[in-house]
C-alpha cells in the first residue's frame, strides 16, 4: 500500500497523500471523533459493515454522480452482491477497493496423515457436510501421541465463522424492513447447535475454553480452520507449514460464506478541488488494486483478478471462487451493537454456558429493544 | 483599612490562579459538562438531535443488564486485587525493612521497576505470559502435565488480571510503607526486644499499629485505582471471556466510542464517580474514627 | 536503616534475617525478569515466539527492529521520539511551576475559602479520566490545538495530582524559617523562591520524574488528541502500527523495548528520588 501511495504522490506533485494504519476500533473511533471536530479526512476507507451508520450521520459523500463521469471506474467491473452491499437507502456510498471472504485453510500434512487424499496422493479438501464431518473425525482420531495435540477444525473468528454456517443453513437475521430481529429462528438455533455439537458431542474441534485457536493451526495441531483472506499473510510467516487454500465447505442446504470490503469514501461537504482531487486518488488506487492483493486481498475489480498474475496467488484465487455467493453483515445503522449481540451468543453457547436457543433469545431480545430505541428516538 | 486587608488577603489567590484557570478550563467544566450530557439522550453518528431527558439515562442504567454485570466484575476485582496488592506490598516492605544500605536500594528498584511500564508494554507482556498454546506460563507448566486455563476460563480470568495488577503496580504501596515502618520511632522495637519479644510478635503488636495510618491511606487509594480499571483487562482479554473481565470503566469506553452514546456514557461515568465518593467517605470516616 | 542494628546478631535470629533476605533477593530477581524477558525475546523470530521453547533465542535476529526501524517513512520513529521528547519535558516544566504555586498558596498562606478549594481540587483525583475525553475534546478544537503538542501539554496542567503531593511538602516547613525571611523584607514570592522551593526539592523532583514518565506513557490523550502520523508520541505510533488481526509478537516487543528503554533509564537514574517521593506522598495526610 505505502508502494501505491509513493507512486500516486509522485505522479501527482499537487496532491499529497498520507497513510496511516491502524486496528479497525481504534481507527473508528479516530474517524468520528475527527468529524466531530470537523477534521476527518477528505478520502477514508469504511468497511462495508460501517456504511449505513456513516451513511445515516451524513458522514459520507454518495459516489452515483461521480460514477456517471467520462473515464470513471466501470461498476459493472464490480460483482452485483459486492456493488450493492456500499448502499443504503437510494445511494451507494463507496467504491469497493477489495473483497476478503472468509475461506478454508487447511493442513495438507494432517490431511496426509489421516489418509484424506485424491488418487494422486495429494490431500483432499471437503466441500460438503458429510465430507467436513469425515474430515474433521479423522484428523481428530490420528493422535500424535498426546492427546489433544490433534484436533479436526477449530472456532477462530466466531463472527465469520457462525456468521456463514447460518447463512449455509438458510437462517436469517432481521424481518426485510429491519424492524424485527429474528435472528433467534429455527435455522439459525440449528446452525449453532451443528457448530456446537463439533466440540462437545463430535468431540472433533476443541473447546474454546482454553484453545488458543489460530496460533493452535499455526502450530499445526489443527486440520481444517474458516479465515478470512487476510489471514494469508500471517500464514506465510510459518515457514514450515505446509497448508493451503479451499473455498470453505457447505454445511447446510445452500452456499454462502462471510465476507467484508473495504471501501473508499469521501467525506460529505468536500469543495470542488478536494473532490476532484480525492477523487483521483480513489479511481487510482481502484486500477491498481491488485497491487494490493499481494498482502492478501481479493481486487473488487472481475477484470484484475482475470489477469495471470492475480490466478497465480494461489490461496487469493482460491477463495475469489466464492466471490458470488459472498454474504456481507447485515445493513443496519447500529451493526457495532449487533456484533457484540452476536459474538455474546455464539462465545457462550459455544462455551457451552447456556443452550444455542436461549443464547440466541436473548440476542434477539436486546437488539429488539435496540429498535425500539432508535425508533423512539426519531426520524432517521 | 478592613478592605486593603482582605484584599491583601486575597491578593495570595495570584499564587493560585493559573492553576485554577487550567482546573477550571481542563477539569471542572469538562466534569460539569459531562454531568449535563448525562441528562441528554445525545447519540453521535446519527441524525438525531439531543434531547433533554432528565434522569433517563440514570433508570436506563438501572435496567442495563449489562451495567450490573460490568458493575460486578469491577467489585470483584477490587475485592480481589486490592487485598493481594496491599498484602504484597505490605510483606515486601516489611522485608526490605530488615535489609539496608545497597541491598535494599537494589530491592527496591527490582520491585518498583513494573510500574513504571506503560500498559500497553505489560499488557502485551502478560498476555503473551498466559496464552494457552504458547504461553510462558503453561510451556513450563507442561511439563509437569498441567495446562491452565488462565484467561480463558470465566473465574479463572479475572485473578489472572489481579495477578498481573499485582505484579504492574506492587511497586508504589510498597515504598510508601516502607517509608512508614522507617518513621516508626526505634524505642519501640528496642523496648519489645528487651521484653523478649521475637519478629513476628514485634510486627503484629508494633509494627502493625503503628502503620495503621499509612496502611489505610494505602488501602483507599489502591480502592480508587481498581474501581478505574481498564487498561489491564482492556489489553489482554478485551473484557472476555463471555464479559466477565469487562469493567464499568470500559463498557463506559464502549458505549462512548463505539456505540457514539455520549449521554448514556456520562451518566454512566457519574455513577461510577459516586461508587467510588461512596467508598472513599467510608474509608475516611473509618479513617478518622481510628 | 536503624532498624538493622535492632536485631541481635545472634545465631536463631541472624539464620533468620538470611532466610528473609535470600527470599526478598529471589522475589526482586521473579518481579525484574519479566521486563528482562521483553528485551530478550524481541531478538526472537516471530516463529520461535509462538512455539516456546526456551526464554533464550535458539536464532537470535535483528528482524524485528529492522522491520521497525527500517521504514522511516511509514514508521518515523525519530521523529516520534522528538514529539515525545518535546511533550513530556513541556508537561512537566508547566506542571511544575504551577502546581508549586498553587500548592504554596492553599498550604502556606492565609486565603479565605481554601479548605474549599482544595476540597474541590482532591476530590477531582477520584474522577475517572475517560469522563473528561469528549469535553476536553470539544474545548480543544475550539482553541484550535487540536493535532498540535499544544493540546497534550496544557491540559496536563489541570491534574490535581502534583498540588496534593507539594501541598502535603509544603505543610512541613517551619514556620520559623518563612518568619527570618519576611523579618528580612522578603515578599510572598521572594519567601516561595529562595526558601520554600529550595526546601522542597525532593518533592519537585518526584512531581517532575512522575510527570515525564506519565506524559511519556500516555496513550488515550494523543490517541484521541493528535490526527497526523508525524505528530505521534512514541507509544501511540507503536501502538497503532500493529494490527488487530495478526498475532505479531515480535515486532510488538521489539516496539516495546524501543519504548520502554528511555523511561527505564530515566528510571535508574533517578529512581532514589521517585521512590522518596512516592514516600512522601503517603506520610502526611
Amino acid at each position: 500500500m505505502l508502494r501505491l501511495v509513493k507512486r500516486f504522490n509522485e505522479a501527482n506533485p499537487d496532491v499529497n497523500v498520507l497513510m496511516q494504519r491502524m486496528d479497525w476500533s481504534t481507527y473508528y473511533n479516530k474517524l468520528f471523533v475527527a468529524g466531530m471536530g470537523g477534521r476527518a479526512p477528505e478520502l477514508f476507507v469504511l468497511q462495508t459493515l460501517a456504511i449505513p451508520r456513516f451513511a445515516r450521520a451524513k458522514f459520507v459523500r454518495p459516489v452515483d454522480d461521480l460514477l456517471k463521469q467520462p473515464h470513471a471506474v466501470d461498476v459493472r467491473d464490480l460483482d452485483a452482491n459486492v456493488w450493492n452491499a456500499v448502499s443504503y437507502a437510494e445511494n451507494h456510498y463507496g467504491l469497493p477497493l477489495d473483497i476478503w471472504p472468509m475461506g478454508m485453510y487447511y493442513n495438507r500434512r494432517l490431511f496426509r496423515e489421516a489418509g484424506i487424499v485424491d488418487a494422486q496422493g495429494e490431500a483432499k479438501p471437503p466441500s460438503t457436510r458429510d465430507e467436513f464431518l469425515d474430515a474433521a473425525r479423522r484428523i481428530s482420531s490420528t493422535t500424535s501421541g498426546k492427546p489433544g495435540d490433534r484436533w479436526g477444525f477449530t472456532f477462530t473468528y466466531f463472527e465469520s465463522n457462525l456468521y456463514s454456517v447460518m447463512q449455509q443453513f438458510g437462517g436469517e437475521f432481521f424481518t426485510p424492513n429491519l424492524d424485527r430481529c429474528i435472528i433467534n429462528g429455527p435455522n439459525n438455533v440449528a446452525a449453532l447447535q451443528f457448530c456446537v455439537d463439533l466440540i462437545r458431542k463430535e468431540k472433533c474441534a476443541p473447546p474454546p475454553e482454553n484453545f488458543d485457536s489460530w496460533i493452535g493451526f499455526r502450530q499445526g495441531k489443527v486440520g481444517m480452520v474458516f479465515e478470512g483472506i487476510y489471514m494469508l499473510a500471517d500464514l506465510q510467516k510459518q515457514k514450515d507449514l505446509d497448508y493451503a487454500g479451499a473455498p470453505a465447505p457447505v454445511l447446510g442446504d445452500h452456499r454462502a460464506v462471510w465476507a467484508g470490503s473495504h471501501n473508499l469514501c469521501l467525506r460529505a461537504n468536500l469543495n470542488a478541488k478536494e473532490l476532484e482531487a480525492a477523487w483521483r486518488f480513489m479511481s487510482f488506487l481502484s486500477n491498481n488494486s491488485l497491487d494490493w492483493a499481494d498482502g492478501g486481498q481479493v481486487p473488487a475489480r472481475r477484470s484484475l483478478r482475470d489477469s495471470d498474475r492475480f490466478r497465480h496467488m494461489t490461496v487469493q484465487s482460491e477463495f475469489a471462487k466464492q466471490i458470488p455467493y459472498v454474504k456481507y453483515l447485515p445493513r443496519i445503522p447500529f451493526i457495532f451493537e449487533f456484533q457484540t449481540e452476536f459474538n455474546a451468543a455464539i462465545e457462550k453457547a459455544l462455551r457451552g454456558s447456556e443452550s444455542p436457543k436461549s443464547a440466541l433469545d436473548t440476542a434477539a431480545a436486546n437488539l429488539n429493544r435496540i429498535i425500539q430505541r432508535e425508533r423512539e428516538a426519531g426520524p432517521s | 483599612m478592613l478592605t486593603r486587608k482582605s484584599l491583601a488577603r486575597y491578593s495570595g489567590y495570584l499564587f493560585v490562579l493559573p492553576y485554577l484557570a487550567l482546573f477550571t478550563v481542563f477539569l471542572l467544566i469538562p466534569l460539569l459538562y459531562g454531568l449535563g450530557l448525562s441528562l441528554y439522550r445525545r447519540e453521535l453518528l446519527t441524525s438525531i438531535p439531543a434531547r433533554f431527558i432528565g434522569i433517563g439515562n440514570y433508570v436506563e442504567a438501572l435496567h442495563d443488564a449489562y451495567f450490573w454485570k460490568a458493575l460486578l466484575a469491577t467489585f470483584r476485582f477490587v475485592l480481589v486485587a486490592t487485598p493481594l496488592t496491599v498484602c504484597a506490598a505490605l510483606a515486601i516492605a516489611v522485608v526490605l525493612s530488615r535489609t539496608s544500605g545497597k541491598l535494599q536500594t537494589f530491592l527496591r528498584a527490582a520491585y518498583f521497576a513494573p510500574t513504571i511500564l506503560t500498559v500497553s508494554v505489560a499488557g502485551i507482556l502478560w498476555r503473551w505470559f498466559y496464552n494457552s498454546e504458547f504461553g510462558l506460563f503453561n510451556a513450563y507448566l507442561g511439563h509437569l502435565g498441567i495446562k491452565a486455563p488462565w484467561l480463558t476460563n470465566n473465574s479463572w480470568a479475572l485473578i489472572s488480571i489481579a495477578l498481573m495488577t499485582l505484579w504492574w503496580t506492587v511497586g508504589g504501596p510498597m515504598v510508601v510503607l516502607l517509608a512508614g515502618i522507617h518513621h516508626i520511632p526505634p524505642q519501640y522495637h528496642e523496648a519489645a526486644s528487651l521484653d523478649g519479644a521475637d519478629g513476628y510478635r514485634q510486627f503484629l503488636h508494633i509494627t502493625l499499629p503503628l502503620l495503621r495510618p499509612v496502611l489505610l491511606f494505602v488501602v483507599v487509594l489502591n480502592i480508587i485505582g481498581s474501581f478505574q480499571v481498564f487498561g489491564q483487562t482492556f489489553m489482554i482479554t478485551r473484557g472476555g471471556p463471555e464479559m466477565s473481565t469487562r469493567s464499568l470503566v470500559q463498557y463506559i469506553y464502549e458505549t462512548a466510542f463505539n456505540n457514539y452514546r455520549m449521554g448514556y456514557a456520562s451518566s454512566l461515568s457519574w455513577l461510577l464517580f459516586l461508587v467510588i465518593a461512596a467508598f472513599s467517605a467510608v474509608q475516611f470516616r473509618l479513617m478518622r474514627e481510628q | 536503616m536503624a532498624q538493622q542494628e535492632l536485631i541481635p546478631s545472634s545465631g536463631k535470629t541472624g539464620i533468620a534475617a538470611a532466610v528473609v533476605r535470600i527470599v526478598a533477593i529471589i522475589g526482586a530477581l521473579v518481579f525484574a525478569a519479566p521486563i528482562l524477558l521483553i528485551f530478550i525475546t524481541a531478538f526472537k523470530p516471530d516463529s520461535e515466539i509462538v512455539d516456546f521453547r526456551g526464554i533464550l533465542p535458539q536464532s537470535p535476529t535483528l528482524q524485528n527492529f529492522h522491520e521497525i526501524l527500517g521504514s522511516p517513512e511509514e514508521i518515523p520513529i525519530a521523529r516520534w521520539f522528538g514529539n515525545s521528547l518535546l511533550i513530556s519535558t513541556l508537561t512537566t516544566a508547566l506542571v511544575l511551576t504551577v502546581d508549586s504555586l498553587a500548592a504554596y498558596g492553599l498550604a502556606r498562606l492565609n486565603l479565605p475559602g481554601k479548605r474549599w478549594v482544595l476540597g474541590v481540587i482532591v476530590a477531582t483525583l477520584m474522577v475517572p479520566g475517560q469522563i473528561l475525553l469528549v469535553p476536553v475534546y470539544l474545548i480543544l478544537n475550539r482553541l484550535g490545538w487540536l493535532d498540535s503538542p499544544l493540546a497534550l501539554i496544557v491540559p496536563a496542567g489541570a491534574g490535581a495530582f502534583g498540588v496534593f503531593l507539594l501541598h502535603q511538602f509544603f505543610l512541613n516547613i517551619p514556620k520559623d524559617l518563612e518568619e527570618a525571611a519576611a523579618l528580612d523584607g522578603c515578599s510572598r514570592f521572594g519567601i516561595f523562591l529562595h526558601v520554600a522551593l529550595p526546601l522542597s526539592m525532593p518533592a519537585l523532583a518526584t512531581l517532575g520524574i512522575f510527570t515525564f514518565i506519565g506524559s511519556w506513557n500516555d496513550f488515550l490523550g494523543p490517541l484521541v488528541f493528535l490526527d497526523s502520523v508525524d505528530k505521534y508520541t512514541l507509544p501511540v505510533g507503536i501502538a497503532l502500527f500493529q494490527t488487530s488481526y495478526y498475532a505479531e509478537y515480535g515486532l510488538t516487543l521489539a516496539a516495546s523495548v524501543l519504548c520502554t528503554l528511555p523511561v527505564m533509564i530515566v528510571f535508574l537514574r533517578f529512581q532514589r528520588h521517585i521512590i522518596q517521593g512516592i514516600a512522601l506522598t503517603g506520610l502526611k495526610d
